[in-house]
C-alpha cells in the first residue's frame, strides 16, 4: 500500500525540492497565493477541519478544531510552530526541515493567515543548528520573493516569522514549557487552564502546532479536501511519517497512509526490510518513548490513532522503536525512565522525586545486580502513585515504560530478583553512592 | 459576587464564586493538605499534596438540564483523573471527595515522595515543631520508609542565600512559595530557580544576594525548614518558646509582633496577625532589628555624675539629685528654666507623663527629636485628617484612589510598601508622585514625577482642578489662611500649573475628579513631601478635605513621620505649642531648636533627655548641654549626649514593660511585657512618675515661684494601665481607648488565624490573641478642624545649583539596630547624585566629594545611583557618619558639589 505521491517529504519525489526555485517550480507557494488572494481565513480554517488533519505532535487533537478555539476579535495572536522534537526515537521533523524545508514554511505562513496571526515563531531544539540555519535561509528567500513582510502581494497581510533555538531541554517541547522558554523564562510547563488558545505567549491568544502537522497545510489547500481524505482512515486521515528505528534492518522516517499495518512497516522491503538477523520482536514502542509498549502480537494493528489506542498504546508521535529477543525488558525500562528522570523538570513532586526513585531502583536491580522481591511491589507503587498526579503529560510518559515492563515481563523483574539473591543472599549492598 | 453551593465529603457549603476547593473545604471544617499553596499567593498546583475527587453535575448537551437519577437527584459525573484542590475552582453542584482510598493513595504517595529526598534532621531542624512537612506526614502520610537510605541525594549546605537567611537544600521540597512571596508580595523579585528535576533548586538572582527588606518573611511561608534566619538558626526548639505580643516601634507602621522567647531570652521576632496592619508580615528591620533588646551594652543602673566622672548609684539617690536640682533650678530661675525632649519610640504613656510632668512644673519647652537645620514642625495635617474608626487597607481595592506624595515607603514604613501596593493588585487606583523614583512607583497606576520647581505647582494644580469639581468648601472657609489660599488659586491658570508640573490640564483634571469621585480616597506622604515646607502639605489637606469624606473609615491623610510613636508624641503633648489632644497652649514654649539657643544663653538651665541622643548628630546641642546645668539622660544605652549629662537613667525596653502606641492611621495598639526589665531599668513612664514623687518630697519651698505643683498622689500610677485610663480619660479624642478594649481581637480575622487556628497552612503560629488595637474616632468629623493655612515654602539661605534632599533609609546609624544582623547591610556614609551630575565633574561611585552650602562643607563619598535626577543630591542623614547638620540650612538646602582632588 505504497504512495503515489507524498505528501509531506517530497523529496522522495522530486529531487531538490528543499531548493526554492524547484518548489516554486512545482506548485510551491501557489496554495499560499491562492489563499491570500481569493480565500478568507476563516475559509482556510474550514478547510482543515474539513480535512480531519490531527496534530502530529502526538496528541492527535484535530487541528482545524483547536484553530478554532480561538476568541473572537482578540487580537495579536502567535501562531507557534513547535520543532522541539526531543521524544526518544522521533525524527522526522528534523529530515523535512532539511529537505523540504519551503513546505513548512509556507505551511506556516498559510496557517499564520488562517488564526490571523501576524508573528509566527519556530522553535527549534538547541541542537537543531544546523536545520536552524536551512529554514532562515529559506525564509530569507520567501521575504525576498514577497510571501513574507509588510503588505504580502498587496492584500494587506502582514506576517513576520522568527526562528528561535532553545536550550536543549525535552519539556521545551511540551507546548507551555515552550512558551515560558520562548519568553526567556525557565522552561516549565503552565497551569491549564487558561489554555494556549486563550491566553499563551505573552498572555495572547495563540496556536502551537507540529512541524508534520503545519506541513501539511499547503498541500491541503492545494489540492483539497476530498484529495486529502482518499489518503488514510476515515478518522486518521492523510499520511505520517513514522520514524522507524531499533533492530530493523533499514530504520528511517517513512511516510505512509495512516492505517498500514505495523507488519509492514517493520517489514516491508520498501520500509524496515525485517528484522535484523531475521530475530523476532519483542518490543515495540510505536508512539516515541512515551508510549505504553507492544508485543509481536500485535503486529497486524493498523498504524492509526484509534487502532492504537484500542491497543492500549498510542500513535503519539510516530517514532516506532522496534526491539528484538536479545534485549532485557527491565534494562529498557530502566534506560527510558532514566531519560525522563534526566529530562524532568523537577516542577512537580511525582514526577520529580518518582523517576528518580525509580530510576534509583532499576539501576541497583540491573547494573549492580541487587534486587529484592520487595523492589518488584516498590516499583509497582511507584508508577501508581505517579500514574495521573503528575503536572504534565511528562511525568505520565515516564510511567508507561516501567509499568509496560513490569506488566509484560513480569518474569524477567523475578529472575533479576533469583539471581541476586543467589548470589548474594538478602544483603542489602553497603555502599554508598553519589 | 454570587456565591456557589457544593458538597464536600457530604457536608454543604457555600462560599463566594471564584473560591478555591482548599478553602471552600476550610470553610466546611475539612482539611484538605496542602504544600504550595498559600491562601496569600496565587495557586500553581506544583506540589501535587491537594489532590481530590471532583464532580460536577451531568448535563444533558440536547437539553442542557442536569441529568436526574431515579430519586431525582443530578447524576454526578467525576472526573476521570484526580484535581489539585488549590488550582480549581468550586461550581454550583460540585462534588468533592477527600477521603476516599484513592484520594488517600494519591497524597500518601506524595507525602512519600517528598519524604525520599528529605534529609530528615528533624531533631536539628529549626522548623520541628511547627512544620508542615511533620504535620502533614502524620495525618496523611505513609508509616514507614521504603526508600533506601543509600540513594538519597546530599548537597552541600548550607547556602547562604544572604545575610539573613540560609537555604537548606535537602530539606527544600520546592514549593515555590518563597520565590512566589518575593514576586507577588514584596515585588522584589530577587529569588529563583535554577537547574532541573532533582537538581532544581532555589536561588538568589541579585546583588547584592536575597536584596530584599521582606526576607524574612519567606522563613515563616517556608512549609520545611529549608530557610532559615541566620538569627535564630539552632537556637532553641520552637516549643520552648512563649510567644509574647508587642508592637513594633522602628517605624510608624506599628507591625503587631511576637516576641519568641525563652525563658527571659529572646529567641527570635515573628509577626503576629493584624489584618489592617501587618497582615501576616514583617520587614527584616522588624525581625532582626530587636537585639538591641539584649546588647551587652544596655544601662543597667542609675549613674550620677560625681567629681567629674559617672558612678553607678541606687535609684533613690539618682531620683534624690535630680528632684533636688530640678527644684533648685525652678526655684531660682522659674519653670522656663526647664527643658526636656523625648524619643518618637517612647510610648504613650511615657510621653503623656513626661509632658504632664514639665508642664507642671511650669515650663512648656517640650519637644519629640533633636530639632536641628532639618526639623520641622510637628506635623497637624496627619493627625486632623487621619483615616476615621474601621479603616483596613486590606480590604481596599477598586473604587479606592491613593495619592502617595513625596514618600519612600520602602524605607520610610516598609509594610506600608506591601499594603498600598496590595491595594492596587486589587485594582485600586495608586498615583505615586515625587521628585525621584521609589520602589513603589513599580505597582504604581500612575506615576507623576516632577522637578522641584514643579512639586508644589503639581499639588496646587490639583486643588485648583478640585476646586472646579466640589462645592465642598464649607469647612474650608473656616480655616485661618484659605482665603489667601484661594485667592492665589485664582490668579495663577491650570495652565501654568499643569505645565510647571509637566501633567497637562486634563490630567490634573482628571486625578482630581478620580480623587474626589472615589469610593475611597487616601492621601499618603513621607519626609520629600514634608521638607518642601507647608504649603505643600496644606494643599494636600484642602484637597483631601474637598473629597468630603475626611475621617470615615478609609479616607484621609497618612503621614510617614519618623520613629515608631511621632503621632503618639504629637497627640500626647510633647510638644511646645500645645498640650496633649491638639489643644493649643496659652504660652508657647521653646522648640528643641529653641532650646539649644536658650541653653546656651543661660536661659535654659536643666535638660531632659528621654530616648533622644541630640549630641551625636548635632554641635549646637553638644554646646547647649556642655553650658547646661543639669542635664537628665534617660535612653537605653550610654549615649553621645550621656558624656554631658549630670544623671543617667536606665530605661526598660519596649520588650521590658507594657505600653500603646499610636501609629500613623492613628492607629493605638497595646504592647505586653516579654521578659523582665535588664537590671534595674524602668519604664520611661515609671521613671517619671518616681522623679515626680520625689519632686513631691524635696522639702524646700519653691522661692518666688511658688511651690511645687507635684503631690504624692497624684503621681501614684502603679500599672502602665493607670497612666492609659488617665490617657483615656483626659486625651482629647482617646476617650473609650482603654487597655481592656485595645485587647479585643475583633473577627476582621483573615483567615481566623487571630482565633489561633495558625499552624494550617505554614505551620508558623501568627497566632494574636492579644488584641488588634483601635484606630481613633477621627478628629476632623466633628467639624472641629483646626489648621492653618501659612502657605510657607522652605527656604534657602542662598542660590546654589544642587539640592541636597535628605534620603530617608530603613537601615540607619539608630542605636535600635546595634547588635543586630541587619549591620551588615548598614551601608557608610554616601551622597547620591546621578550619573549626568556625576559625569560633568568626572567623579565615581567612591569617589570624595565636597558639599559646599551656606552653612558650612562636608566631605564625604560618591555614589552615582542610576534614580537619583539630575540637580538633586541625596544624603542619607540618618547614618552614624554623616553629620547633615554641618551643611544644612533647613530641611532642604542648596549647596556646591566639587570633586576631591587628592594630590
Ligand atoms: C513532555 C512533552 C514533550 C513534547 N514534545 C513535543 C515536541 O517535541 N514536538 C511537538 O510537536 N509536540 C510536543 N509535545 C506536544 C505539545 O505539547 C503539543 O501538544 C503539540 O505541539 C501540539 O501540536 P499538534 O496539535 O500539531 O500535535 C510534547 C508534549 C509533552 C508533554
Ligand atoms: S510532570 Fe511535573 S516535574 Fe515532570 S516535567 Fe511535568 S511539570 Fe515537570
Ligand atoms: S525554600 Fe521553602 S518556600 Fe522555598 S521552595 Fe523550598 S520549601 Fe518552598
Ligand atoms: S514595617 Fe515598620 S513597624 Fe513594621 S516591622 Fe518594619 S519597622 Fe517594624
Ligand atoms: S498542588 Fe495544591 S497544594 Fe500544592
Amino acid at each position: 500500500m505504497g504512495l503515489t505521491e507524498h505528501i509531506v517529504m517530497r523529496e522522495l519525489d522530486i529531487p531538490d525540492i528543499s531548493d526554492f526555485a524547484v518548489y516554486r517550480r512545482h506548485g510551491g507557494w501557489e496554495a499560499y497565493r491562492y489563499a491570500l488572494t481569493e480565500k478568507t481565513p476563516a475559509d482556510i480554517v474550514q478547510m482543515v477541519k474539513d480535512s480531519g488533519l490531527r496534530g502530529r505532535g502526538g496528541a492527535g487533537f484535530p487541528t482545524g478544531v483547536k484553530w478554532g478555539f480561538l476568541p473572537k476579535g482578540v487580537y495579536p495572536r502567535y501562531l507557534l510552530c513547535n520543532c522541539d522534537e526531543s521524544e526518544p526515537g522521533t525524527f522526522n521533523n528534523h529530515q523535512i526541515i532539511d529537505k523540504n524545508p519551503h513546505q513548512l514554511i509556507e505551511g506556516v505562513a498559510l496557517s499564520a493567515y488562517a488564526i490571523e496571526a501576524n508573528v509566527a515563531y519556530i522553535y527549534m531544539r538547541g541542537e537543531f543548528a544546523a536545520a536552524a540555519r536551512t529554514l532562515e535561509r529559506a525564509i530569507a528567500q520567501a521575504y525576498e520573493a514577497g510571501f513574507l513582510g509588510k503588505n504580502i502581494l498587496g492584500t494587506g497581510f502582514d506576517l513576520d516569522i522568527y526562528v528561535h533555538r532553545g536550550a536543549g531541554a525535552y519539556i521545551c517541547g511540551e507546548e507551555t514549557a515552550l512558551m515560558e522558554s520562548l519568553e526567556g523564562k525557565i522552561g516549565q510547563p503552565r497551569l491549564k487552564p487558561p489554555f494556549p488558545a486563550v491566553a499563551g505567549l505573552y498572555g495572547k491568544p495563540t496556536i502551537i502546532n507540529n512541524v508534520e502537522t503545519l506541513a501539511n497545510v499547503p498541500r491541503i489547500v492545494e489540492k483539497g479536501v476530498a484529495w486529502y481524505r482518499s489518503h488514510g482512515t476515515e478518522k486518521s486521515p492523510g499520511t505520517k511519517c513514522f520514524s522507524l528505528s531499533g533492530h530493523v534492518n533499514r530504520p528511517g522516517n517513512y511516510e505512509l497512509p495512516f492505517g498500514v499495518p505495523l507488519r509492514e512497516l517493520i517489514e516491508s522491503p520498501e520500509y524496515g526490510g525485517g528484522m535484523k538477523g531475521g530475530r523476532p520482536v519483542k518490543i515495540i514502542i510505536p508512539g516515541g518513548a512515551s508510549a505504553p509498549w507492544l508485543t509481536a502480537d500485535h503486529l497486524d494493528i493498523p498504524l492509526d490513532y484509534e487502532s492504537l489506542a484500542a491497543a492500549g498504546s498510542m500513535l503519539g508521535s510516530g517514532g516506532v522503536i522496534v526491539l528484538n529477543d536479545t534485549v532485557s525488558a527491565p534494562y529498557v525500562a530502566y534506560k527510558m525512565d532514566e531519560f525522563f528522570k534526566h529530562e524532568s523538570c523537577g516542577k512537580c513532586t511525582p514526577c520529580r522525586e518518582g523517576t528518580h526513585w525509580l530510576v534509583r531502583t532499576l539501576h541497583r536491580m540491573v547494573e549492580e545486580g541487587h534486587a529484592t522481591a520487595a523492589d518488584i511491589d516498590t516499583l509497582h507503587s511507584i508508577y501508581r502513585q505517579m500514574a495521573g498526579n503528575c503536572f504534565c503529560l511528562l511525568g505520565e510518559s515516564a510511567v508507561m515504560p516501567i509499568k509496560s515492563a513490569l506488566q509484560l515481563f513480569p518474569h524477567e523483574f523475578e529472575a533479576l530478583v533469583k539471581r541476586s539473591s543467589s548470589r548474594n543472599g538478602h544483603q542489602i549492598p553497603l555502599i554508598v553512592r553519589h | 459576587m454570587s456565591d456557589v453551593t457544593l458538597t464536600i465529603d457530604g457536608v454543604q457549603v457555600t462560599v463566594p464564586a471564584g473560591t478555591n476547593i482548599v478553602d471552600a473545604a476550610r470553610q466546611a471544617g475539612i482539611a484538605i493538605p496542602v504544600f504550595c499553596y498559600h491562601p496569600r499567593l496565587k495557586p500553581v498546583g506544583m506540589c501535587r499534596m491537594c489532590l481530590v475527587q471532583v464532580g460536577t453535575p451531568k448535563v444533558d448537551p440536547a437539553t442542557r438540564q442536569p441529568v436526574l437519577d431515579a430519586n431525582g437527584q443530578p447524576v454526578i459525573a467525576m472526573m476521570p483523573k484526580l484535581q489539585t484542590a488549590c488550582t480549581t475552582p468550586v461550581s454550583p453542584g460540585m462534588v468533592v471527595k477527600t477521603t476516599t482510598e484513592e484520594v488517600r493513595f494519591a497524597q500518601r504517595g506524595i507525602l512519600e515522595f517528598l519524604l525520599t529526598s528529605h534529609p530528615l534532621d528533624c531533631p536539628v531542624c529549626d522548623k520541628g515543631g511547627e512544620c508542615p512537612l511533620q504535620n502533614l506526614t502524620m495525618g496523611w502520610g505513609p508509616a514507614v520508609s521504603r526508600f533506601d537510605y543509600n540513594d538519597k541525594v546530599h548537597f552541600e549546605k548550607p547556602v547562604k542565600l544572604g545575610d539573613l537567611i540560609y537555604l537548606d537544600r535537602e530539606r527544600c521540597i520546592l514549593c515555590g512559595r518563597c520565590v512566589r512571596f518575593q514576586d507577588e508580595i514584596a515585588d522584589d523579585p530577587v529569588l529563583g530557580f535554577d537547574n532541573r528535576g532533582r537538581n532544581w533548586m532555589i536561588i538568589s538572582k541579585s546583588d547584592p544576594p536575597f536584596n530584599s527588606k521582606f526576607s524574612g518573611n519567606t522563613t515563616d511561608i517556608c512549609p520545611v525548614g529549608a530557610l532559615t534566619s541566620s538569627d535564630f538558626r539552632f537556637k532553641a526548639r520552637v516549643w520552648e518558646l512563649q510567644s509574647k505580643p508587642v508592637v513594633c516601634t522602628l517605624c510608624p507602621v506599628g507591625c503587631n509582633l511576637t516576641l519568641d522567647m525563652r525563658h527571659d531570652r529572646l529567641m527570635r521576632v515573628m509577626p503576629r496577625e493584624n489584618a489592617a496592619v501587618n497582615d501576616i508580615w514583617i520587614c527584616d528591620k522588624g525581625r532582626y532589628g530587636h537585639r538591641f533588646i539584649e546588647a551587652p551594652d544596655r544601662l543597667t543602673t542609675p549613674l550620677v555624675r560625681r567629681n567629674g566622672k559617672l558612678v553607678p548609684v541606687s535609684w533613690d539617690e539618682a531620683l534624690e539629685v535630680v528632684a533636688d536640682q530640678l527644684t533648685l533650678i525652678r526655684a531660682r530661675h522659674g519653670g522656663q528654666a526647664l527643658a526636656g525632649l523625648a524619643g518618637p519610640q517612647l510610648s504613650n504613656e511615657d510621653l503623656y507623663l513626661f509632658q504632664k510632668l514639665l508642664r507642671e512644673l511650669g515650663s512648656e519647652n517640650i519637644d519629640t527629636g533633636i530639632g536641628g537645620p532639618a526639623a520641622l514642625p510637628p506635623d497637624e495635617i496627619g493627625g486632623w485628617l487621619a483615616p476615621g474608626p474601621n479603616t483596613d487597607l486590606s480590604k481596599l481595592g477598586s473604587g479606592t484612589v491613593v495619592l502617595v506624595i513625596g514618600a519612600d515607603p520602602e524605607e520610610e514604613a516598609p509594610l506600608y510598601m506591601l499594603r498600598l501596593r496590595g491595594i492596587a493588585q486589587r485594582g485600586g487606583k495608586l498615583v505615586v508622585a515625587g521628585l525621584r523614583p521609589t520602589k513603589l512607583e513599580r505597582s504604581a497606576t500612575q506615576v507623576v514625577r516632577y522637578r522641584p520647581e514643579g512639586e508644589l505647582a503639581f499639588v496646587q494644580g490639583l486643588l485648583k482642578a478640585a476646586l472646579e469639581h466640589s462645592s465642598r468648601t464649607a469647612t474650608l472657609e473656616r480655616l485661618a489662611g484659605w482665603k489667601e489660599l484661594r485667592a492665589a488659586l485664582e490668579r495663577v491658570s491650570l495652565n501654568n500649573l499643569a505645565t510647571a508640573c509637566g501633567l497637562t490640564v486634563d490630567g490634573l483634571n482628571q486625578l482630581a475628579k478620580d480623587f474626589l469621585t472615589a469610593s475611597q480616597s487616601l492621601i499618603v506622604y513621607g519626609w520629600e513631601a514634608r521638607s518642601a515646607g507647608p504649603a505643600l502639605t496644606e494643599a494636600l489637606a484642602a484637597l483631601m478635605l474637598l473629597s468630603g469624606r475626611t475621617g470615615t473609615a478609609n479616607n484621609g491623610i497618612i503621614a510617614l513621620l519618623p520613629g515608631g510613636n511621632s503621632r503618639g508624641a504629637i497627640e500626647m503633648g510633647v510638644r511646645p505649642d500645645a498640650g496633649p489632644g491638639y489643644t493649643p497652649r496659652k504660652q508657647r514654649g521653646l522648640d528643641a531648636n529653641g532650646i539649644w539657643d536658650a541653653a546656651r544663653e543661660g536661659k535654659v538651665r536643666a535638660i531632659w533627655l528621654a530616648g533622644v541622643d541630640p549630641a551625636a548628630k548635632l554641635p549646637v546641642a553638644r554646646a547647649a548641654l556642655e553650658a547646661a546645668e543639669f542635664v537628665i539622660v534617660q535612653d537605653l544605652f550610654l549615649t553621645a549626649s550621656a558624656e554631658y549629662a549630670d544623671v543617667v537613667l536606665p530605661t526598660a525596653s519596649v520588650a521590658e514593660r507594657e505600653g500603646t502606641y499610636t501609629n500613623a492611621e492613628r492607629r493605638v495598639q497595646r504592647s505586653r511585657q516579654a521578659c523582665a526589665p535588664v537590671g534595674e531599668s524602668r519604664p520611661d513612664w515609671q521613671i517619671v512618675a518616681a522623679v515626680a514623687q520625689a519632686l513631691a518630697m524635696v522639702p524646700i519651698g519653691g522661692g518666688r515661684n511658688g511651690p511645687i505643683p507635684v503631690t504624692t498622689e497624684a503621681w501614684s500610677y502603679m500599672v502602665a494601665a493607670d497612666v492609659g485610663n488617665e490617657i483615656a480619660a483626659q486625651v482629647p479624642g482617646y476617650a473609650g481607648i482603654t487597655y481592656a478594649a485595645l485587647a479585643a481581637t475583633g473577627t476582621g480575622g483573615s483567615w481566623g488565624r487571630q482565633f489561633d487556628d495558625a499552624i494550617y497552612y505554614d505551620g508558623t503560629s501568627y497566632t494574636n490573641t492579644e488584641g488588634v488595637g483601635l484606630v481613633l474616632p477621627a478628629l476632623a468629623s466633628k467639624g472641629t478642624v483646626n489648621l492653618t493655612f501659612t502657605g510657607k515654602v522652605t527656604r534657602f539661605a542662598d542660590e546654589r545649583p544642587m539640592l541636597l534632599l535628605e534620603q530617608v533609609l530603613a537601615y540607619d546609624g539608630d542605636r535600635h539596630l546595634r547588635g543586630s544582623k541587619l549591620q551588615s547591610l548598614i551601608p557608610r556614609g554616601y551622597a547620591a547624585i546621578s550619573a549626568d551630575d556625576a559625569a560633568k565633574l568626572n567623579i565615581h561611585s567612591g569617589d570624595r566629594v565636597r558639599l559646599i552650602s551656606a552653612a558650612g562643607e562636608m566631605v564625604i563619598p560618591a555614589r552615582v545611583l542610576a534614580d537619583v535626577p539630575n540637580g538633586i543630591i541625596l544624603l542619607p542623614a540618618g547614618l552614624a557618619d554623616v553629620m547633615a547638620a554641618e551643611i544644612e540650612t533647613g530641611p532642604r538646602t542648596r549647596v556646591n558639589l566639587a570633586k576631591v582632588v587628592t594630590e
